[in-house]
């Protein structure tokens, strides 16, 4: 990661990710500048003067002084496991059910109760670890980080502190085209195991808990600082939430709550090998803020750094505003955190074996990196292979139209195009469309082999698509083969010529651009049906025939 | 329950010396207090003779939430102290040619099935709590995370 020039984000109105919104809205920004002139006293107690900018030329200024600074970025993202019952007891988990009504002793932390480890979160960590290409603890232990808050039952989590079960890992990602692309490869430091709280309601003068949430099992992913602009961190979001689901060992929804990230920001000066302060921002739901927090993030470090004022950075946790479009600072934290953690005497040590490992291994699907290079030695363009690899099944659909003897890059034209838009315009995902991967392979073949025509293949497309049925038997019901006879097609010019002496005239008077006026009644004649390649040609012919 | 035993071990685990206890050996560590994630090696027994710093006992209660009273303090710390020598004296064993374990005990996975059971008796885990307003658990409103 040589190249440390912070660029800014450009506004980019079209987007391939469906999942990742990388809309920035178009207006002024706001920004509160210290005059760098010593102030008296008084003047120190007013405050400091808002100006308003216009958009790009704060842009350039922030640009300019964003330069001279490099961003160490780092990454904790929490995945919440898609398991059937808690980590410590069996009790069920379902997103949004009534409060307090999925609790036992055990999660409730209740006197006596014991805590006893689902075996499908140490699947699905296994899963994950070898996903993220890291080093397995063959054996590990669960510890207790304790601290009093009203969400957590027991007075401590059971997490993993010293011997996470995976470390020193990494993802390969590839940036969006929009953002100038390139191939990313960032670190990975640990991978645990953990239970999550409850939640934590604050109203009026006291708060309210439920504790379906307490006791869920989540994995904790830390990543190396290896991060350098904000984009890069929301792709690395991105490409966490896609390996989850490929896995299926996770949701991965950052507006639900089944992926959570926190991200540690810290700037230095080009060439200084000191870290900068590091600051920590939460509360962010979508890949889209990750991108806007950090990019502001480390432009209120810059402006702060560039004017001397260095100190004001400090250590502390803030919270992104998505309203402002800002972080503001949390209440500031007295001190750091003793958690006091020691081994959780309530539970065995969790032990690998080698052959388990192997068959997690061999069991694992073909994941998004694979699958990107795969596509990409395939032929496709970088843009095809970013948007067929995103979604899981998008890619199973495309393979299975391939597998169906399917043109590359027609069919990847087909999926991307009327597909993709069908489905967002009617809110579905690839899996409830009714138009199958063997249809649409045989739609591809019948138009490239001219038995229908491109643009009736469209019409019937979306039939297809809202009530399936075979391409086969919509053709013959419809009667839409197309016309390919060059004395059929004759016989309608020539109707149509004959039906239309005035407007014949006026062509052969000079007024040429008629010649879509004949196209036309010509297709409406035959339904459609004429081949328009040789509709033209013969049509030009004969309309140029006479003198 | 287990909670007697790992009562002691909370105590123990503020003070600042390296213990040589086998099964609390890894995840101890003196002072600087331990931040989230930083702690990356292993800290094996080193054969010091303990010269223990009196514990911080105000602190020590603040950290688990107990009210002391001065003339508490001052009667506690020297029965901690006491507390800690007795454990003190396993410094003694000689663990140069033994391998530090990860826990204590040496049985294997108890592991359970992903397979949801509804615990029945709701109304007796709700009756347990001081302050229910259905369907929420009423709390006192907390400003910091510890």
């Amino acid at each position: 990661m040589a190249s440390t020039l912070f660029r800014t984000i450009q506004i980019h109105p079209f987007l391939l990710y469906p999942t990742a919104l990388f809309s920035r809205r178009n207006g002024v920004l706001y920004c509160t500048m210290k005059s760098s002139q010593s102030q008296t006293a008084t003047q120190e107690k007013q405050q400091p003067p808002k100006v308003k900018v216009p958009q790009h030329a704060l842009k350039k200024t922030v640009d300019k002084i964003t330069r001279d600074y490099e961003a160490i970025i780092g990454i904790e993202t929490h995945v919440q496991l898609s398991t059937l019952t808690k980590a410590f007891c069996s009790c069920p988990y379902n997103y949004g059910s009534q409060p307090n009504t999925s609790i036992c002793p055990i999660c409730m932390g209740l006197p006596g109760a014991l805590p006893v480890l689902n075996s499908k979160v140490i699947e699905f960590a296994v899963k994950l670890g070898l996903a993220l290409n890291c080093k397995l603890s063959l054996n590990s232990k669960f510890d207790r980080k304790q601290y009093f808050y009203p969400d957590l039952p027991k007075g401590y989590q059971i997490s993993q502190f010293d011997i996470p079960i995976a470390t020193g890992g990494y993802v390969d990602l590839d940036l969006p085209l929009e953002f100038g692309g390139g191939h990313r490869k960032f670190g990975i430091t640990r991978v645990h195991m953990e239970e999550d709280a409850g939640k934590l309601l604050h109203s009026g003068n006291g708060a309210q808990v439920d504790l379906n949430r307490a006791g869920v099992p989540l994995l904790e992913i830390v990543s190396e600082p290896d991060m350098r602009t904000g984009i890069e961190a929301a792709e690395y979001a991105a490409e966490l939430q896609r390996v989850v689901r490929y896995l299926g060992i996770s949701n991965g929804n950052m507006q639900e709550g089944s992926l959570r990230c926190d991200v540690n920001v810290s700037i230095r000066p080009i060439g200084q090998s000191e870290f900068g302060t590091k600051v920590e921002i939460k509360n962010l739901n979508s890949f889209s803020s990750i991108n806007r927090a950090i990019d502001f993030e480390i432009s209120r470090q810059a402006l702060l750094l560039s004017e001397g004022q260095g100190d004001q950075i400090v250590q502390e946790t803030r919270l992104w505003e998505e309203g402002a479009q800002k972080t503001i600072t949390m209440r500031k934290k007295e001190g750091l955190s003793d958690y006091r953690y020691f081994p959780e005497p309530d539970l065995p040590e969790v032990i690998l074996t080698q052959e388990y490992v192997d068959s997690i291994l061999k069991s694992l699907p073909e994941l998004p990196e694979m699958k990107r290079r795969r596509y990409e030695n395939m032929g496709l363009s970088m843009q095809d292979v970013l948007f067929l690899a995103n979604d899981m099944n998008v890619a199973e659909y495309f393979d299975a139209t391939l597998s169906s003897g399917a043109d590359l890059k027609l069919a990847a034209n087909w999926i991307m195009g009327d597909i993709a838009a069908y489905m967002k315009n009617e809110k579905l995902s690839i899996n409830e469309i009714k138009l199958t991967p063997k249809e649409l392979a045989e739609l591809i073949a019948s138009i490239k082999g001219g038995t229908i025509s491109g643009k009736i293949g469209k019409e019937i497309l979306f039939e297809l698509l809202a009530k399936g049925g075979t391409v086969k038997g919509l053709i013959e019901e419809k009667d839409l083969v197309q016309i390919v006879d060059p004395v059929e097609i004759g016989k309608i010019i020539d109707k149509v010529i004959s039906e239309n002496p005035k407007q014949l005239e006026q062509y052969r008077g000079g007024k040429t651009k008629l010649q879509g006026f004949f196209a036309g009644q010509v297709m409406k004649l035959s339904k459609g049906k004429a081949n328009p390649g040789l509709l033209n040609k013969i049509l030009l012919e004969k309309l140029n025939a006479k003198s | 329950m287990a909670m007697g035993s790992s009562r002691a071990l909370l105590i123990l685990s503020n003070f600042k010396f390296k213990p040589t206890l086998p099964f609390a050996s890894s995840s101890l560590k003196p002072f600087p207090p331990f931040i989230r994630n930083n702690f990356r090696t292993r800290n094996f027994s080193a054969k010091t003779s303990s010269s223990l710093p009196p514990p911080d006992l105000p602190r020590l209660a603040e950290t688990a939430r107990i009210s002391l009273a001065p003339n508490e303090v001052e009667e506690f710390a020297p029965k901690i102290r006491r507390v800690v020598g007795w454990f003190g004296q396993l410094q003694a064993v000689d663990l140069d040619n033994v391998e530090p374990a990860i826990r204590a005990d040496t049985e294997g996975d108890n592991l359970r099935e992903d397979v949801p059971e509804t615990f029945e008796n709701k109304e007796a885990l709700m009756a347990s709590v001081p302050s229910y307003k259905e369907p929420y658990i009423k709390v006192p409103k907390v400003l910091n995370k510890e």
